[in-house]
């Protein structure tokens, strides 16, 4: 309601804005006397009054969320600043040169905003190609007398704050913690909001061109396309990372070290990056250098600009011929394409007829949905290129003990992978299929069957990479036997954890308004899933973790003579190891089954 | 076939079914007029299973819904007035789940998806992702979807809304020939005509009350005798103008004896 009311009240300041004295018969020509400044002022006027909208409605309807979200933003935001306050306050009581200081913080910068200068490149792209082909009020915008470079802009803009606000989140604790620790003038606070909003403008101005003429040109397979370029940029974007920053040497820290990574680094260093120009008008600013600041914040802002422009241009060219070529597109065709695996699936007899059915319905929509699978294999590839680095880290280590350590540090890694795939797209799931409860709940079946589907397909499907990577990681730490056991175990539990967490809080907390599944996973369901997530997590990891790593210590060859006379602290240690053990295996019990039987309840109740 | 007792159902506040009697015998195409938010919608909620009834009692094929919903799942097909399948399957891909979820045999379920596509001419379409369907192509697989398991009750909330003209024809036909075969057809609708032409009975409502119950033949005649057209009528009834007939509503056993 609250947006039909805005929209029509946005119309209604457009038609006035056009019965001027210069009023012309045809919508075309009238859409062409209306004043830039109004056409502006009316889209900026809509979006006032959503926001507005928005705000009173969660003050009257969420409040309790938008509490828990401001105080978990504001913890994630102290824990960035804490860790970042400590790295600077180390490296400078480390390096007592303030040239060397000042050449490793530019370093540090540069790969830093280098990275989320690709990141928010393709988190743009990906936005702006939603925003501009799929958003619903499409429709109306494109047939309303505005200008097609306006209607470009506001959506771009829409794009550039929600691509950037993570952006903001990361990098404000760090910078303000750098100015802290390098006691920069009042100006370098001033200005860096300037810098980092200009600097957002240009990646998400590369990305709106890109994404223009990649539904231009490319109408059919532009979200593989995406996908494609995106993962091939981030796996090449972390391996160089990984090199830069690995080292064969057990020297790690030295001043050797960090001479041979400043070299590697030399590439993000580069003096045609914005990144560049970020990173140095910062430093600048921060040491006094204010006329030096001032030129490379100018030298940002002009090309921001310069960026905007050229979209702007693209758009007002391609806009509407790419959303025509999108929308008349020929449907995809599979007639009788049944892979293996769907015929595999459907002869697994020990799985229940109607699970198996479930199960190939869910599976089918996952591998046709580009994003999901898409940023399923990111973060697979991503651990798998970490897990291949690993041994560089840790040439000298190969005591069991800080080996387990390493391996279950990398279960936690693992599970915290896991955990945001179930939040992204388990937990909406059960919301997706409650809008079509006109399906399922016409079934003739027990209603609890359908989350308990859902579960299944989260658990098979997470179960297998996990035991890959595990495995890989576990290989090239070259651990024993036992520990490979272990951290497999923990690995399946964690797994039939995190599913059933992410099910039973998806059927407990549905959102039946919302099509979209990142906004069901962003709401306040979702991040308490998160949150619950990685306490779990983290519970299940320190259960076996700590008890382990004593048992372990305790058994090294120097330890175990010392110990031999006390055998009541070995016995303890061992009582201990199973003890946490057993835990870890009862938590998982709890964690899984608890909030399953909460979301089952919760949708067996449920009304549509 | 369908039996509401004194059915109410309320949302906070808000009485969204205000103490409803239906009667609806087997083989009969009972038409369920009124007004946006009349209550329509939520009656057949309760119908299919999907809302319970704050007070009062459904029945479906003399199974109380409230008791076994599954039993009466077995022997319902609905389609809602906004049917959206996965949009990830193709239209066969989603017409062979249906039915296996129905437990239906390889051979049953091939035979019902070959019928079905005749019938309702999806053969163009059946093989494309549902997310590339317009509203029409859609509302005809979930048609289908419904009939798969040759129902004995089938619901349907506003079928015609956004077809064209031919497969308007084809919907009211395929509902006739069913109810004809004997499956008890539960539509509303918004459009007039079309309940005049195929309902066997017409129940018109409003503001969650029922102000009208008889046969099409009943409607012809008081629209005769009081010199007014079906539209005329049915805003008379729903502004509150119409003759309230709650001696035909309570006479559940009243049956049709002139059927189309």
């Amino acid at each position: 309601m609250n947006g039909y009311w805005i929209a029509k009240r946005w119309f209604d300041v457009l038609s006035k804005d056009i019965e001027t004295p210069t009023r012309k018969a045809s919508s075309t020509a009238r859409s062409l006397n209306i004043s830039q400044r109004n056409e502006a002022h009316a889209f900026w006027q809509m979006r006032g009054r959503i926001v507005r909208c928005l705000i009173y409605q969660s003050l009257g309807q969420s409040r309790f969320r938008l509490v828990l979200f401001a105080i978990l933003s504001g913890l994630l935001w102290g824990g960035m600043f804490w860790l970042a306050f400590d790295g600077f306050h180390f490296l400078r009581t480390a390096i007592t040169d303030p040239v060397a200081f000042g050449g490793t913080v530019r370093s540090l910068f540069a790969v830093f905003f280098v990275g989320l200068l690709l990141m928010l490149a393709f988190s743009s792209a990906v936005l702006l190609h939603g925003f501009l082909f799929r958003a619903p009020d499409l429709t109306f915008l494109l047939t309303a007398p505005a200008r097609i470079e306006r209607i470009f802009l506001h959506k771009f803009q829409e794009a550039v704050f929600f691509s950037s606000w993570a952006f903001l989140l990361l990098a404000t604790p760090m910078l303000l913690a750098y100015g802290i620790v390098e006691s920069a003038p009042w100006y370098y606070y001033a200005m860096m909001p300037a810098f980092l909003i200009a600097f957002t403008y240009i990646p998400a101005g590369v990305a709106a061109i890109a994404c223009l003429l990649v539904a231009y040109r490319l109408p059919r397979g532009r979200v593989l396309l995406m996908v494609v370029v995106g993962t091939l940029v981030t796996v090449v974007s972390i391996w160089l990372l990984f090199d830069a920053f690995s080292s064969t040497r057990s020297d790690l820290f030295t001043s050797g070290w960090f001479k041979d990574v400043l070299l590697r680094l030399r590439l993000s260093n580069h003096q045609l990056l914005p990144s560049w120009w970020l990173s140095s008008g910062l430093i600048e600013s921060a040491q006094g250098g204010w006329n030096e600041s001032v030129l490379f914040l100018s030298l940002i802002i002009s090309n921001a600009l310069l960026l905007r422009q050229l979209a702007v241009f693209t758009a007002a060219r391609v806009y509407r011929r790419a959303f025509s070529e999108l929308h008349v597109r020929r449907s995809t065709t599979l007639a009788g394409k049944t892979i293996w695996f769907d015929r595999l699936l459907l002869k697994c007899r020990p799985i229940p007829a109607r699970f198996r059915v479930l199960l190939l319905k869910d599976f089918r929509i996952f591998r046709r949905d580009t994003v999901q699978w898409a940023q399923f294999l990111v973060f697979f590839m991503l651990l798998v290129v970490y897990f291949l680095n690993i041994r560089r880290f840790s040439e000298g280590v190969n005591h069991p003990g800080w080996l387990n350590m390493i391996g279950l540090m990398n279960v936690a890694v693992v599970g915290l992978i896991i955990s945001t795939l179930t939040t992204r797209f388990i937990f909406p799931m059960v919301s997706l299929e409650a809008q079509r409860f006109w399906i399922m709940g016409l079934m003739p079946l027990k209603r609890k069957t359908v989350p308990w589907s859902i579960f299944l397909f989260a658990a098979l499907g997470s179960i297998l990479p996990c035991g890959i990577l595990l495995a890989l990681s576990d290989f090239m730490l070259d651990v024993p036997t036992v520990i490979r056991g272990i951290h497999q175990l923990i690995g399946v539990l964690l797994c039939l954890g995190l599913s059933g967490i992410a099910v039973g809080l998806g059927a407990r907390m549905p959102v039946l308004t919302q099509q979209s599944t990142s906004r069901i996973a962003a709401g306040f369901g979702g991040t308490l899933n998160l949150v619950l997530s990685a306490v779990y997590i983290m519970a299940m990891v320190l259960l076996v973790a700590v008890p382990s790593h004593f048992y372990h210590m305790a058994h090294a060859t120097s330890l175990t003579e010392v110990l031999a006379s006390h055998t009541n602290v070995l016995v303890w240690l061992h009582f201990w190891l199973i003890a946490g053990s057993a835990a870890s295996i009862v938590l998982a019990a709890v964690a899984t089954y608890w909030p399953m039987r909460i979301g089952t309840q919760a949708f067996e109740k449920m009304e549509l | 076939m369908i039996q509401l007792e004194d059915v109410t159902r309320t949302y906070g506040q808000k009485v969204a079914v205000d103490s409803l009697n239906l009667s609806i015998p087997p083989g009969e195409l009972f038409a369920f007029l009124g007004p946006n938010g009349a209550g329509k919608t939520t009656t057949i909620k309760m119908i299919v299973g999907l809302l319970r009834p704050t007070r009062g009692t459904v029945q479906v094929c003399g199974i109380n819904i409230a008791d076994n919903v599954r039993r009466v799942a077995s022997m319902l097909g609905y389609v809602p007035d906004e049917p959206v399948p996965y949009g990830k399957l193709t239209g066969r891909e989603f017409l062979e789940f249906v039915a296996q979820m129905r437990e239906m045999t390889s051979k049953a379920i091939a035979a019902a998806i070959e019928r079905e596509t005749q019938n309702l001419r999806l053969d163009e379409f059946l093989d494309a992702l549902t997310e590339s369907y317009s509203h029409g192509m859609r509302q005809r697989l979930c048609l289908a979807s419904a009939l798969l398991h040759n129902p004995r009750v089938l619901v349907v909330d506003e079928p015609t809304v956004g077809l064209d003209p031919r497969s308007v024809r084809m919907v009211k036909d395929l509902l006739k020939e069913r109810a004809a075969a004997g499956t008890t057809i539960f539509m509303s609708t918004h459009t007039l005509p079309i309940a005049e032409e195929i309902a066997d009975r017409i129940g018109i409502v409003d503001h969650g009350r029922l102000n009208f119950f008889g046969t099409r033949q009943e409607v012809v005649h008081q629209m005769q005798a009081r010199g007014l057209t079906l539209e005329r009528f049915f805003l008379d009834i729903t502004e509150g103008h119409g003759p309230k007939v709650p001696h035909i509503v309570q006479n559940k056993s009243h049956k049709i004896e002139n059927r189309a």
